[in-house]
């Protein structure tokens, strides 16, 4: 394109500091929001009071905020379960199903020790809840180590894989709490038992404990990229598989261990939604309208460029986003969704956005006038 | 048990149009993972048109219309910009599954329309699919069309220097793909099951994926394994045929991604591995740009 004397020409991007990435960040989710505006405006909704009303509630109102918290604790660790493995240029788009694994491993560690009945004898919570957060882990690594298996091992998808996953454990999820299912509430209304009370997840501030389990996972991931032999075969096996295996990287280790530390993490988120967060306290009716939220983490993970603390902050305004949409969903009276489109809007606007990560728009001086000076010189 | 077999071949027809939608793509070296999205738009948006204006005929169109768009996004991010096909696949499945819940949902419920008429006890979508089968296979074995496309999967900068304009080519497969994979999910939405639910695909465009891999890119490999996962997906949702009381239906309502997966282990053997190797297009999934 030619402006003036000057010309607008694309080029190539030789480096990328962390300042470019995270404004060009910036700037996607900006547009993204922009075009989201376009939503409100076919609802016949002027967007900047929807806008207003969302960040309002989502951060400055006493309901809202801890929602926004325990929704941030939930997509910080989704985020956590999908950069791992793509820092080794694999896809984990599993956290759906690696979080119903969690959480059902959390359960079952309640059915196990006879605490779904009603009249059960109490035990310390010290012990119950350690081992409901392991057992997640557990739970969401174990279905992880599936696609980290396939993948290493036989060089299957792991896209395809870890989807089937998904729809594998969320229906074994309806076949656990519906239809006289083992974790079937005894009031027979499709959902799981109740968390007995005093096993709910302690609120510190109204906050789950989990976000120091959250926050402290991501110190460790960068810590783990930064300083360990074992991110540095990550980043490494990411970059090229293929020279990474003739170093010495095992082609099978790597995405195995990716997978099962990914897995681990949706596991916990799991557990942090389904016995941790005020107000739900057992595996709901609509488990599925939780489970999916949690591919908000594939959006973190991409904005953040697998940087586990750029995640952060992103996770919050995410969380915030999505819980003040589902609010003015409901005072502004649009349909239902609005949550899940902001979702999609997101996305594909960070996948648009993926260009200026490669490539930089520069202004050149047109090839003749610099010609004509060389000339005059 | 004639009702059992139609519909079995119904869900065969959709899953085999979505496949050949992807296919003609994969042909041509561009891998959509968002088959799923696409299909979720065409269905939605048929189903919202064929409801609000009572026309099949609309709804199927706009289905195919929004199908090509994407076709044509998909094709922008990946042939244009050069970026990672994966990504771009992936941001339109959370687009189309995102915005379509928010489109969708003021339409739950079923769609209340006849239903389409059939020939021969079949749904007429079912000649149309093993037309479509037929055409694609012809037009990539046999037409000169058919060569530039395999040679832009191939080998793009050989089929450049040869004259062929690799773009267009690519362009040409990936919105005719998406086409057919919006046109899946209307067949979905205004004759399989012609109600509207939260998500309601549940992974039909993902096992088509899995299918297109395992066709080896062939058209009619293509057509049979859609033939066994549409009967082996009609089965899950009744098991009472087969084995009435074995298992609960949730259970059988995994069994079709179980066998997805079992079929993925199978293709990772080594004699199907070497085939494998030989039919897939050798630029699949690469970006190609001139400098």
């Amino acid at each position: 394109m030619k402006i003036g004397s000057r010309r607008l020409r694309l080029q190539k991007r030789s480096v990328l500091t962390s300042w470019q990435a995270a404004s060009i960040s910036m700037l996607a989710i900006i547009v993204a929001l922009i075009l989201f505006g376009f939503v409100f405006i076919l609802a016949g909704i002027n967007p900047l009071t929807a806008y207003k009303e969302i960040f309002s509630y989502a951060f400055a109102n006493p309901f809202g905020l801890p929602l926004t918290i325990s929704r941030f604790i939930f997509l910080l660790l989704c985020t956590y379960a999908f950069i791992i493995p793509y820092r080794a240029g694999l896809w984990n788009i599993g956290m759906t199903g690696q979080l119903y694994a969690g959480t059902l491993a959390a359960y079952a560690v309640l059915f196990i020790l006879g605490l779904n009945e009603f009249d059960s004898t109490p035990i310390s919570s010290l012990i119950v809840i350690p081992l409901m957060m392991a057992a997640a882990a557990l739970g969401g690594a174990g279905l992880g180590s599936i696609a980290g298996f396939l993948k290493g091992k036989y060089n299957i998808n792991e896209i395809v894989v870890t989807m089937m996953l998904n729809f594998m454990t969320f229906w074994f999820v309806s076949f656990m709490i519906k239809d006289g299912g083992p974790f079937m509430n005894p009031g027979g209304r499709g959902e799981s038992f109740d968390l007995p009370t005093y096993l709910r997840a302690p609120l510190i501030a109204d906050i789950p404990f989990t976000i120091f389990v959250a926050l402290g996972v991501g110190l460790l991931i960068a810590f783990m990229f930064a300083k360990t032999k074992i991110g540095f075969e990550i980043r490494a096996y990411g970059q090229n598989p293929a020279a990474a295996e003739y170093a010495g990287i095992s082609k099978l280790l790597i995405p195995l261990s990716v997978f099962i530390m990914g897995g681990a993490l949706a596991g916990l988120a799991g557990y942090h939604y389904f016995a941790a967060v005020p107000g739900v306290y057992k595996i709901a009716r609509n488990y599925g309208l939780f489970g999916d939220l949690a591919f908000y983490g594939i959006i973190c993970g991409l904005i953040a460029q697998g940087n586990p603390l750029a995640a952060i902050p992103i996770a919050l305004l995410f969380g915030g986003l999505s819980i003040g949409g589902r609010f003015v969903q409901g005072k502004l009276g649009m349909s239902f969704g609005v949550d899940f489109a902001l979702l999609g809007v997101l996305m594909i606007t960070l996948v648009a956005f993926q260009f200026f990560y490669r490539y930089t728009i520069v202004w050149k001086r047109t090839s003749k006038e610099s010609i004509d000076v060389g000339v005059l010189q | 048990m004639w009702e059992f077999f139609s519909r079995s071949l119904d869900a065969s027809t959709i899953f085999l149009v979505a496949a050949l939608g992807e296919l003609l793509g994969q042909r041509s070296g561009i891998i959509n993972v968002g088959i799923e999205g696409v299909m979720l738009f065409g269905a939605t948006l048929g189903f919202v048109t064929a409801q609000s204006t009572g026309s099949y005929v609309l709804g199927f169109l706009v289905g195919i219309a929004i199908g090509g768009l994407l076709g044509l996004l998909h094709g922008f991010f990946s042939i244009t910009l050069g970026g990672d096909q994966v990504v771009s696949g992936m941001g339109i499945w959370i687009l189309g599954f995102g915005l379509t819940t928010y489109i969708g949902s003021p339409f739950t419920g079923p769609l209340g329309l006849d239903r389409i008429p059939t020939i021969l006890g079949l749904s007429p979508f079912f000649y149309v699919g093993i037309a479509l089968a037929v055409i694609i296979w012809f037009v990539l074995a046999k037409t000169g069309l058919g060569l530039r496309i395999r040679s832009v999967g191939e080998n793009p900068t050989v089929a450049e220097v040869s004259g062929i304009n690799v773009a267009k080519t690519r362009y040409l497969c990936v919105i005719t793909g998406g086409m057919l994979m919006g046109f899946a999910g209307a067949i979905y939405s205004l004759d399989y099951n012609p109600v509207w639910s939260y998500n309601f695909l549940m992974g039909w465009g993902f096992i088509a994926l899995a299918l297109v891999f395992f066709s080896m890119w062939n058209p009619i490999i293509l057509l049979a394994g859609s033939l066994l996962f549409g009967t082996m997906w009609q089965l899950s949702l009744n098991p009472q045929l087969v084995l009435p009381g074995v298992l609960s239906r949730y259970i059988w309502r995994m069994i079709p991604f179980i066998i997805t997966l079992g079929v993925l282990l199978l293709m990772s053997t080594k004699w199907f591995r070497s085939r494998w190797g030989a039919a897939k297009p050798e630029a699949l999934g690469r970006p190609y740009l001139k400098d």
